[in-house]
């Protein structure tokens, strides 16, 4: 009974908080991952100097400290602007990139003495498609502010931002839709176990291998979602003057500036899910795993032993993951400069659109091939 | 949020020290610069932003150019009287709490410009916290200067006149 | 040819024209108020080395002539190599006479500058108003009879007497004015411009400049000669010494004094390290305002190993001031010739080379620069561009080889020149002539003579410390010389080398004193930067901040 409630609890009540709250603490890592990452680039050291009780941890605490300053700044309403709005926007920025999180699985479901604890928050059957539809909804956040903040340049990153992200979320969807033939469903963690398999023997089945052209697609899309270079038209700082932030100060504007590391974690998490494995580590299966991890063979006989490192491992690969792919967002900005506004719409309406279908197109002629085969 | 925050709480001393550490510690490291450059002085601090010197090093790398986002006003290079209401306007909009360094001569007292069109220095507009003398500094006078900013922010307190939101 | 020029206008024109006496051998002529623009019409449209290009308009005072003011004007003629100087004089209180905007486009601005220093009104003028002085300036500056430190104070921004058009204001209309700058990232912090768009495409793109007006000409008048030189290091403050060596040559040139051939040598080397430091600022801004930050590290980086070689010679880093008058500050130290070897060897390629392979054919890049911003040779030339932005049109006009001095003749060197004339072609032009200049060191460097750096003449230049401190008649020439300061001949000269942004000009009247009676400085993006107008209307936004990045606008250089 007490050990249901536990699950329970577990389940409902631990998950819903522990991982936006992970998600906000991995904020100020992927600030730090930018501020270094960019430094490192660009043949320099980057913020060291934060000091703690005299030690200066390699500027981790450096995004701390710019959190908190941010917190005791003066918080500044512009005179004429529409203050619901204006206060709305931050949210409406933050929350669908927390709530996406929510159907993405860090690991294989626990199994513990008969209870079986998902390493998910919810696994809606809508899967993929609860993530589009709340996704969607982050685009709001930044049209709002533009447009409350009352000043030309704002409304100008809002106005560009709007464009930017209808036009590639089509092509995101689009070039998910061969992964959803191949694995042949819609919730996140059957895909991710899919990918255990291995192709030909020895090739895991991961998306990108089955779907590389998809997968440089909703990579190139995914940027544009999350306003990275090289598509940070909204926030073009030499254009537009930090544009759709531009009138945002104190806990508002780390507001927007925390969704934007937030929405590149998600994006991440889904690209992990979906292309890279999710939590699989090619060769090792949960089954492999358990039984190596309960350490059966040093003569423990602890029965959770092996479950829970296991799912520690799959956790830890899924993070890996996840930074890997962070680092990739950070390399690419600090490389490419960035696009104008009417050659990003042509990117994404003549270029990847197209080649979302041709992959699509292409992806369903080869499912039906193989379907009549027998293989699969 | 913050002031408000401030004002409950500076009636009590053993309240504020710990807050005022904590505040100062997170102001002074992460001062992010407005940089005002107009002239000479300006391309030094180009430098300083660059690899050799650079001032990321003191979290003040992040320069915003919205100022609102702002901490720290620098203000390099020579202000006419032409520019003189645009620094003034650009320096209210800069969001409390907030610091100014006038960078360079000209910054600080005119430099070798004392004529028609250039104004003696920019405390004749707006208030100055730290004055780096030079033509131009060199850029380890820049890091000195924001070190002593730095120094500044760590002697403030929540019960400071400036902070009490009055 | 100037025989022959002196001869045509004269059958022409008559009395009108009168020829100067070529001092130094400069070719001048007093012409007319009301003759002025048909006889510039007449040199700009000759068939044979048309005067093509429109250097320099500028007023003088002379409170003591019947005829108080002179509009000075300098053309040249990139076929012919030649230049002649007209000067127009005209009544205290009638300072009046046609614009000649109409013939070079290049007149637009320096006629407004000559209106705004001295109250010389241009009949014609598209936009006569005050342009390095603000609105609520009252009087004209550079007249001799203007104190230097009257002020006036400007209470608010304003816009420049512009008016917002009616459904701009109501907002039925399709368009939004956007006021960029001064304080704004691009803008480098001193220029500013107000843009009508239609979304995102630029209708109409006006410039205001004179943010960083500091008054280098007036307060030259109070100085001396040699005092002036820390003033022209903050001109163009990227590359402070090639306005020390374009100072230095006009008075020299002013006193009829050649340097001596180290002398020589070392201001090519100098010249040519500023212009390498001022390109790798151009480039590094322009592609931080594109959106790719990284270049901007590569290049400041490379940036510190020429800084550090100014600073061994000089022992500032930007503010070099560096010449003398017939002399420089020191000669090389020990051991700098194999520090800049290294520098121009492995230090600056490696910056070139690594900017190269990551933005010259990036796809974006190219999109976002290609077809941006071009202009056509003819009409660049008209606007008075000179330097990269104008070799970047296809035109290969450079002074060191149209003019050669400080024997550029000698040394090895392609020029660069580009086809469009956009901010593609700029960008390539900078980065090849970056690596001429390379070139250019290496083999001053290696064809540096021994000797000595300054020239002979104790009237002009001081004598060594030892002798001053051990003879008496050294003491006694140093006193003289620090009091009295150097004492041209009356007379006036105009010498132009090629600056790192294009043809720096330095017109310099002497009055027989030891104040210059008066400098002028031709700045080569102050025409350039006319153009912004044509260049980005019927462009985006975005496209406006990658054409100001490309053009090198150096604000202390426009407005002085």
């Amino acid at each position: 009974m007490f050990q249901n409630v536990l699950v329970w609890t577990v389940q409902n009540v631990l998950f819903p908080l522990a991982v936006p709250v992970f998600l906000l603490m991995g904020v100020p890592v992927a600030v730090w991952l930018e501020r270094r990452g960019a430094a490192f680039i660009q043949d320099r050291v980057g913020p060291n100097r934060v000091t703690l009780f005299g030690f200066r941890n390699a500027g981790l605490l450096q995004p701390i400290a710019d959190a908190l300053k941010l917190l005791v700044k003066e918080d500044f309403i512009p005179a004429r602007a529409d203050k619901f709005l204006y206060f709305l926007a931050p949210a409406c920025a933050m929350i669908p990139a927390l709530l996406t999180f929510a159907v993405i699985p860090f690991g294989d479901t626990l199994q513990l003495g008969g209870h079986s604890i998902r390493l998910q928050v919810a696994d809606l059957n809508v899967g993929l498609l609860f993530i589009f539809a709340v996704a969607s909804l982050g685009v709001y956040g930044i049209v709002l502010g533009g447009w409350a903040s009352d000043n030309k340049y704002t409304l100008m990153g809002g106005l560009r931002s709007s464009a930017q992200m209808i036009s590639y979320e089509i092509s995101m969807g689009l070039s998910i839709i061969g992964i959803l033939i191949l694995f042949e469903s819609i919730r996140l963690n059957e895909i991710v176990r899919m990918q255990g398999e291995l192709l030909f023997g020895f090739l895991p089945c991961w998306g990108i291998v089955v779907q590389p052209l998809g997968f440089l697609l909703f990579f190139v899309a995914a940027l544009a979602e999350t306003n990275r270079i090289p598509f940070d038209l909204p926030e073009a700082e030499a254009e537009i003057v930090a544009g759709y932030h531009l009138e945002y100060s104190s806990f508002k504007f780390s507001m927007f500036f925390m969704a934007e590391y937030v929405n590149m974690l998600v994006a991440s998490g889904l690209m992990v899910s979906l292309f890279l494995g999710g939590w699989q580590f090619p060769g090792l299966s949960t089954e492999t795993l358990i039984s190596l991890l309960s350490l059966s063979w040093l003569g423990v006989s602890l029965a959770w032993l092996g479950p829970v490192l296991t799912a520690c491992f799959q956790v830890g690969v899924f993070v890996a993951k996840i930074w890997f792919m962070m680092w990739l967002f950070v390399w690419l900005r600090w490389t490419l400069p960035r696009f104008r506004y009417d050659q990003l719409m042509a990117l994404g309406w003549r270029v990847l659109l197209p080649l979302a279908l041709l992959n699509l197109m292409i992806t369903a002629v080869v499912f039906v091939i193989m379907v009549q085969w027998g293989v699969h | 949020m913050g002031l408000e925050t401030a004002k409950i709480l500076r009636s009590s001393d053993l309240v504020t020290r710990p807050v005022d550490a904590i505040i100062n510690w997170c102001r002074e490291y992460s001062l992010w610069p407005y940089a005002f450059g107009t002239a000479c002085c300006a391309i030094e601090f180009m430098a300083v932003a660059a690899s050799h010197y650079d001032i990321s090093r003191f979290g003040a790398e992040v320069i915003r150019f919205s100022p609102r986002q702002a901490d720290l006003l620098i203000v390099s290079g020579t202000i006419s009287e032409k520019m003189a209401p645009v620094l003034k306007k650009i320096y209210d909009q800069i969001c409390d709490p907030k610091w100014v360094i006038a960078h360079g001569a000209c910054a600080c007292s005119g430099g070798i410009y004392n004529n028609y069109c250039t104004v003696q220095g920019i405390d004749t507009l707006i208030p100055v916290d730290v004055y780096i003398p030079g033509c131009p500094p060199t850029p380890e006078a820049l890091l000195d200067g924001i070190i002593q900013i730095q120094k500044i922010v760590e002697g403030e307190s929540i019960r400071d006149p400036k902070y009490r939101g009055d | 040819m100037t025989d022959e020029i002196a001869r045509t206008l004269q059958e022409k024109f008559g009395d009108a024209v009168t020829p100067v006496d070529g001092f130094r051998g400069e070719t001048s002529f007093t012409v007319d108020a009301d003759r002025i623009k048909a006889v510039s019409r007449f040199l700009a449209e000759r068939r044979d080395n048309a005067f093509d290009l429109l250097e320099d308009i500028c007023g003088v005072d002379y409170p003591d002539r019947e005829k108080r003011f002179e509009t000075v004007y300098h053309l040249y003629s990139l076929r012919g190599k030649k230049r002649i100087r007209l000067r127009v004089p005209l009544n205290a209180d009638h300072p009046v006479l046609p614009s000649v905007a109409g013939i070079w486009k290049a007149a637009d601005w320096f006629e407004r500058e000559a209106f705004d220093q001295y109250g010389i009104r241009f009949q014609g003028h598209p936009n006569l108003r005050r342009i390095l002085n603000h609105e609520a300036f009252v009087g004209h500056p550079l007249r001799k009879d203007y104190p230097i430190t009257r002020r006036h104070k400007l209470a608010a921004p304003t816009n420049f007497g512009w008016e917002e058009p009616a459904e701009a204001r109501t907002g039925d209309g399709e368009f939004t004015v956007l006021n960029i700058g001064p304080a704004h990232p691009t803008m480098h912090g001193t220029l500013r411009i107000l843009a009508r768009l239609q979304g995102e495409t630029i209708l109409q793109a006006i410039p205001e400049i004179g943010y960083l007006h500091r008054g280098f000409e007036k307060t030259a008048e109070q100085l001396t000669y040699q005092q002036v030189i820390p003033l022209t290091d903050r001109l163009n403050y990227v590359s402070a010494m090639m306005n020390n060596v374009g100072y230095a040559m006009a008075v020299e040139k002013l006193l009829d004094l050649a340097i001596p051939k180290r002398g020589q040598y070392i201001r090519v080397i100098i010249c040519e390290l500023s212009r390498i430091i001022d390109h790798l600022v151009c480039i590094a801004a322009n592609l931080v305002d594109l959106g790719a930050l990284t270049p901007y590290w590569y290049c400041f980086r490379d940036r510190e190993y020429v800084y550090d070689l100014l600073e061994a010679l000089c022992g500032a880093r930007l503010t070099t001031s560096y010449t003398r008058i017939g002399s420089h500050a020191h000669d090389l130290p020990e051991g700098w010739v194999e520090r800049c070897r290294q520098v121009i060897r492995e230090r600056i390629p490696r910056s070139i080379d690594e900017v190269e392979k990551l933005i010259t054919h990036n796809r974006i890049f190219v999109d976002r620069t290609q077809g941006v911003g071009g202009i056509s040779a003819q009409e660049a030339l008209n606007f008075g561009f000179t330097g990269p932005c104008l070799r970047a049109c296809g035109i290969p006009f450079d002074l060191r080889a149209a003019e050669p001095y400080y024997d550029y003749d000698k040394f090895d060197f392609d020029i660069p020149v580009g086809n469009n004339g956009d901010t593609y072609d700029r960008y390539l032009v900078r980065m090849e002539e970056m690596r001429q200049s390379l070139r250019i060191v290496e083999q001053a460097l290696d064809g540096l003579p021994e000797g000595p750096h300054k020239a002979a003449d104790r009237r002009v230049v001081l004598p060594e410390k030892e002798r001053v401190y051990t003879r008496f008649g050294a003491l006694v020439g140093h006193t003289k010389l620090i009091l009295d300061g150097i004492l041209p001949p009356p007379g006036q000269v105009y010498t132009a080398t090629e600056a790192a942004n294009g043809v720096l000009g330095f017109y310099i009247v002497s009055d027989g004193t030891k104040h210059p009676y008066r400098i002028k400085v031709r700045p080569p993006c102050f025409a350039i930067y006319q153009a912004l107008a044509r260049l980005t209307e019927g462009n985006m936004l975005a496209d406006l901040i990658a054409i100001v990045g490309s053009l090198n606008i150096i604000a202390g250089e426009l407005d002085r």
